[in-house]
């Protein structure tokens, strides 16, 4: 069971996690305040996101 | 150009998984028998073949379009991504490289202390080894293409770059019957990392409806915005 855990989630929460975290604000939030601009830059927010838990997740 | 890059990432993702399996196996064969370790083996690749007959047609058919792309970018984005994390340590010297000698090494030593039972006897030990490791990382295999293959454009290239990355390290292991030593497992892995993490972010977005600019060509420039984020913590993390 923990292998398999292992080999699903990863050896850190940090990235399930943030990559989840990063995809609900998206969706949920910054989506709908960015209006019509979504179509064309919400890419880039999405990208930053997976950026930042890059980042967070290998400090 | 998505059709070359699919199926570099999931060739190389399939590659690097099948050298791991392909040292497990090598090492009950060189340690225990030929014949255990192959039958371990076969018996992982035959509940694989089962789990992606069973996983493609169910992600194709039962999940409306959109939705179909968050699930495969956000399941890309999480195996990209911890390939990606691990990759950044290592280059970075904050863990150790990846290294099938390493695992060869390991299943050798894990089997070290078992007897070998006499000729015609099953050496259970044997081929249970042989059989987690091809099926652990076959799983994974099988997830990153299944993913990969579920794109709304067709499963061809992410088959066709699992396929000749099969040939080509069975080929390898059948020819060398060793682990694969010259093989930059860590530089591979964490190009597998930033491809996987890209289509990630690329499948994510536009079942989110995001229209990207240069529309496939976006891929590219996010294989560039990645790679170059993790190189600079490389830099800062191997200088702190």
């Amino acid at each position: 069971m923990k292998t398999l855990r292992k080999l699903i989630l990863g050896e850190t929460w940090i990235l399930p996690l943030g990559i989840t975290a990063v995809v609900l604000v998206t969706a949920l939030v910054v989506k709908p305040l960015m209006g019509d601009a979504w179509e064309q830059a919400g890419g880039f927010v999405l990208l930053a996101g997976a950026c930042a838990v890059l980042l967070l997740s290998t400090r | 150009m998505t059709f070359v890059l699919v199926a570099l990432g999931a060739g190389v993702a399939v590659a690097v998984e099948l050298v791991e399996a392909l040292a497990i196996v090598l090492a009950v064969a060189v340690s225990r028998r030929w014949s255990d370790a192959l039958i371990g083996a076969t018996g992982a690749v035959i509940a694989c073949a089962v789990l992606a007959v069973v996983l493609g047609p169910v992600l194709l058919e039962s999940v409306p379009l959109d939705t179909l792309r968050v699930v495969i970018g956000f399941l890309l984005l999480l195996f990209g991504l911890e390939w990606l994390r691990k990759g950044t340590l290592r280059l970075a010297g904050r863990r150790a490289r990846s290294s099938s000698v390493a695992e060869f090494a390991e299943t050798q030593e894990e089997l070290e202390d078992v007897p070998l039972p006499p000729p015609g006897q099953a050496d259970w030990p044997g081929r249970i080894v042989a059989f987690k490791g091809v099926l652990l990382e076959g799983v994974e295999v099988v997830i990153i293409v299944a993913a990969l293959a579920s794109r709304p454009s067709g499963p061809a290239p992410a088959l066709l770059g699992a396929g000749l990355a099969c040939v080509a390290v069975v080929g390898a292991g059948a020819w060398v019957r060793k682990p694969l030593a010259r093989v930059p497992e860590t530089e591979l892995k964490w190009g597998v990392g930033v491809l996987l993490s890209s289509f990630g972010v690329f499948f994510l977005a536009e079942g989110l409806h995001v229209e990207w600019p240069g529309s496939d060509a976006a891929v590219l420039y996010i294989v560039a915005a990645l790679a170059a984020v993790s190189q600079l913590q490389i830099h800062r993390l191997a200088r702190a």
